[in-house]
């Protein structure tokens, strides 16, 4: 790792919150009890907050996404999320510093317009703390264990199937459903159909089915039987078995991010399948050399 | 899971099938409730005819291994017993080398009594 660039991206990250916290030191004496928070295009405002409420938001928001930078900023291959915890902290203390000039400006009648740009500045700010940080670091990822293909004779046929379950992903969207319906029913009836997102998941997420075969890889919802990810044997050029740390791959569930996409139920043994377009699919597996070492044998033999 | 058939055995395609599944059982990678694929599935990914993946599973039916129910395919039954299933797994080796060596019913049993302690 490269010490000092990545010393400079934290410190850059932290920089927006230490803004924030700043200027509203310095002008929380001239701002009112309650200020300007929302605007609807360049007409005078129509959304109101207490002043000190809101600065706490922002701070807070600031220092979380400082928090998450350290975290980012310490592993590897997670150079987009650092730059995205640049972009909310940047974003969020360019929030605070429109509107409490607008407000301090003309405490009478708050106008945005120009001001914006604050905003804007502040979600660059993300670009600037990914090109601080520079590339990510190379070889600090344990190589990948490559798996043996398996002694497949030329008259034998295999394939490999198992069914994963997700209690935890389960009871996190019923929980989820349940809250969406008693909001729903105290009378913001408008999110009705925001139920639809966890029941989705759970369809899809509960039960998956992963197949290994002379097709390729395949993710089935097991409750639906509906492949919901399929890569075609064709499309592969190599598998691993590895260790799957869920916050290189964006965290738990179905996971995309740039060049890569994953099902992470949990942390340990995985997949990962590299493909043909660069990207790569990683599946979290009790088991993942059996499926790998079939995949490479097939593979092997396609080629 | 891992599925393999070997189609130039001598041993038949169904039989290999069914042994894959008794095999799953006893080391424990296919543990009661689990889902065996869809025959047809299973029939296109080994690329063998349906039916012959049809007769393994009722063979396996019939061991009172896997349940099968229309609609919900094939299940490890609750009370598939991998103890047991050992036994009939020795029995089987056992049973098919004493035919190799010629020996008749009643001969297998008297070696079965005085391999009593």
């Amino acid at each position: 790792m490269n010490r000092p660039r990545t010393l400079a991206a934290i410190v850059l990250t932290w920089l927006p919150a230490a803004v924030t916290a700043a200027t509203w030191a310095s002008w929380s004496d001239r701002l009112p009890g309650r200020m300007a928070t929302h605007w609807s295009g360049t007409g005078p405002a129509d959304g109101f907050s207490s002043s000190s409420g809101f600065g706490a938001a922002m701070l807070i928001t600031g220092v979380v996404a400082g928090v998450a930078g350290i975290v980012a900023a310490g592993r590897a291959g997670q150079r987009f999320w650092l730059g995205l915890a640049g972009a909310v902290a940047g974003s969020t203390a360019g929030i605070w510093v429109c509107t409490a000039t607008a407000t301090l400006d003309n405490p009478a009648d708050p106008r945005l317009g120009w001001r914006l740009l604050y905003f804007v500045a502040g979600l660059a700010w993300g670009a600037v703390v990914a090109l601080a940080a520079g590339p990510s670091p190379a070889g600090v990822q344990p190589p990948p264990e490559t798996v043996a293909p398996l002694d497949l004779a030329p008259t034998e046929r295999a394939a490999w199937s198992t069914t994963l379950r997700a209690p935890a992903l389960l009871a996190s969207m019923a929980v989820a459903a349940i809250v969406v319906v008693v909001v729903a029913a105290v009378g913001q009836a408008p999110i009705w159909p925001v139920v639809v997102v966890p029941l989705a998941a759970a369809l899809v997420f509960g039960r998956v089915r992963v197949t290994a075969d002379r097709r390729g890889l395949r993710l089935t919802a097991g409750l639906l039987n509906l492949p919901f990810k399929t890569i075609p044997l064709a499309e592969i050029t190599g598998v691993e078995a590895t260790e799957i740390e869920p916050l290189e791959w964006g965290g738990w569930g179905y996971r995309v991010t740039p060049g890569r996409a994953a099902l992470v139920l949990r942390r340990g043994p995985g997949l990962v399948v590299h493909q043909s377009n660069g990207r790569r699919f990683a599946v979290t597996l009790d088991d993942p050399r059996t499926p790998g070492a079939l995949l490479s044998a097939l593979l092997a033999r396609s080629a | 899971m891992l599925f393999r058939v070997d189609v130039a055995a001598a041993e038949p395609l169904a039989d290999q099938i069914a042994a894959q599944v008794r095999g799953g059982i006893l080391r424990g990678d296919l543990a009661p409730g689990e889902r065996l694929p869809a025959a047809r599935e299973l029939a296109d990914v080994l690329d063998v005819n349906l039916h012959t993946v049809l007769r393994a599973y009722a063979k396996l039916r019939d061991e009172e291994l896997i349940e099968l129910r229309r609609g919900r395919g094939a299940v490890i039954r609750a009370d598939a017993d991998a103890a047991r299933l050992r036994l009939v797994e020795l029995a089987r080796q056992f049973v098919g080398e004493a035919r190799r060596q010629g020996l008749a019913d009643a001969e297998m049993l008297a070696i079965v009594r005085e391999a009593q302690p």
